[in-house]
């Protein structure tokens, strides 16, 4: 390991398409965007969203019970399983939002560092390669995921209610990548 | 309110039976269970489609399916199509066939674009979205036909996951 900490950019997000003025927005899209008087400053992604604010509203909370609800695996694992996704899906933002997080929770500068320099080859521990095995190739094209690659979960400790948190935590970044990297792209956040 | 032993289109096509294991597992993490059918009803039938029809979503919804190699998946999207109103057309995009020559440029740039965020997400660009609007997409159209490829990628993703899962001890 280099003796300088491997850091993660922070980054911000610029969409493609012109998003909701909060001004103009309609009642629907306003309630979506969860503004009142006290709070009208909306991100860029979620004002680009509230397009369509039923499927956002629903998404959002799906998102965030698979991210962080209670009990279950590990809140860094799924971080881990999002990074993953984003690693191979190319989504430079999601990627590094989830980078950073994964190693607030974890600790580990090591893995992160050998994923965006190296790849998702490895080699990583035995735990962390077999996350990053199985959601690799369940994001690329699922049906190279295997039932070996479930087993090594099972072999390294993981109850099947966790890997069930697994399966959702990469499934939904399937989705998310597939909202910020079409949609809009990473700049740096000077330039917000 | 589902009852109990009730299976949804995830249990099924995962190959859950009730009172597995599995299933169980599934049921206590309900926000999981109902939070994605809740999502399924956003994108596939929703309140406001913005002229995106349901029979047109399930199409895509069911062409996803099938180039991700769910063929059991794309044939729920199929009855799904049909309950809401199937044509020649549709159920060609549906099929997965080239896009047909006569397909209006609205249509064909929805279909584009279904597939290759399906297939190669990492390949998208501006000149994507720019396709789009040039073909007379609206801004609501674009983000309500974006989620709608995200969800079935999820979806897909979810099942095989549980298929996988339900096989292992």
């Amino acid at each position: 390991m280099s003796t300088a900490r491997f850091k993660v950019k922070a980054l911000s997000w610029s969409p493609y398409i012109e998003p909701v003025d909060v001004a103009t927005a309609s009642e629907e899209q306003l309630a979506a965007m969860q503004v009142t008087p006290s709070n009208t400053k909306v991100s860029a992604y979620v004002r680009t969203l509230a397009h369509d604010p039923e499927s956002y509203v629903a998404r959002t909370k799906l998102f965030n019970a698979i991210m962080y609800a209670k009990g279950g695996l590990d809140r860094a694992e799924r971080e881990l399983g999002a990074l993953v996704a984003s690693a191979v899906n190319r989504c430079v933002y999601c990627a590094s939002v989830h980078a950073r997080r994964y190693v607030e929770l974890s600790g580990r500068e090591d893995v992160v560092e050998e994923i965006y320099v190296r790849g998702l080859e490895g080699p990583f521990d035995a735990r962390t390669q077999a996350i990053v095995d199985f959601c690799k190739a369940l994001s690329e094209t699922p049906s190279q995921a295997t039932k070996e690659q479930v087993q090594a979960l099972r072999d390294h400790g993981m109850s099947k209610a966790e890997i069930v948190d697994l399966i959702h935590a990469a499934a939904i970044f399937g989705w998310a990548n597939r909202l910020m990297h079409t949609l809009g792209h990473s700049v740096p956040v000077e330039a917000k | 309110m589902m009852g109990m032993s009730d299976l949804d289109q995830i249990d099924i096509l995962s190959g859950l039976k009730p009172g597995s294991e599995l299933y169980a597992i599934r049921r206590e993490r309900p926000e999981f269970v109902e939070g994605t059918e809740l999502c399924r009803e956003t994108v596939l039938t929703p309140n406001h489609g913005f002229g995106l029809s349901h029979a047109l979503r399930a199409a895509l919804a069911s062409r996803m399916a099938r180039f991700i190699g769910r063929e059991d998946l794309a044939a729920v999207y199929d009855l799904m199509l049909d309950d809401a109103g199937s044509d020649p057309d549709l159920a060609s995009i549906a099929s997965c066939a080239e896009i047909a020559a006569a397909t209006d440029a609205f249509t064909s740039a929805i279909i584009r674009h279904a597939d290759l965020v399906t297939r190669t997400p990492r390949n998208s660009s501006r000149a994507d979205i720019e396709r789009l609007e040039k073909a007379g997409l609206s801004n609501p159209q674009i983000i309500a036909l974006s989620e709608l490829i995200a969800f079935v990628n999820y979806e897909a993703r979810v099942l095989v996951g549980l298929s996988l899962l339900e096989e292992v001890e």
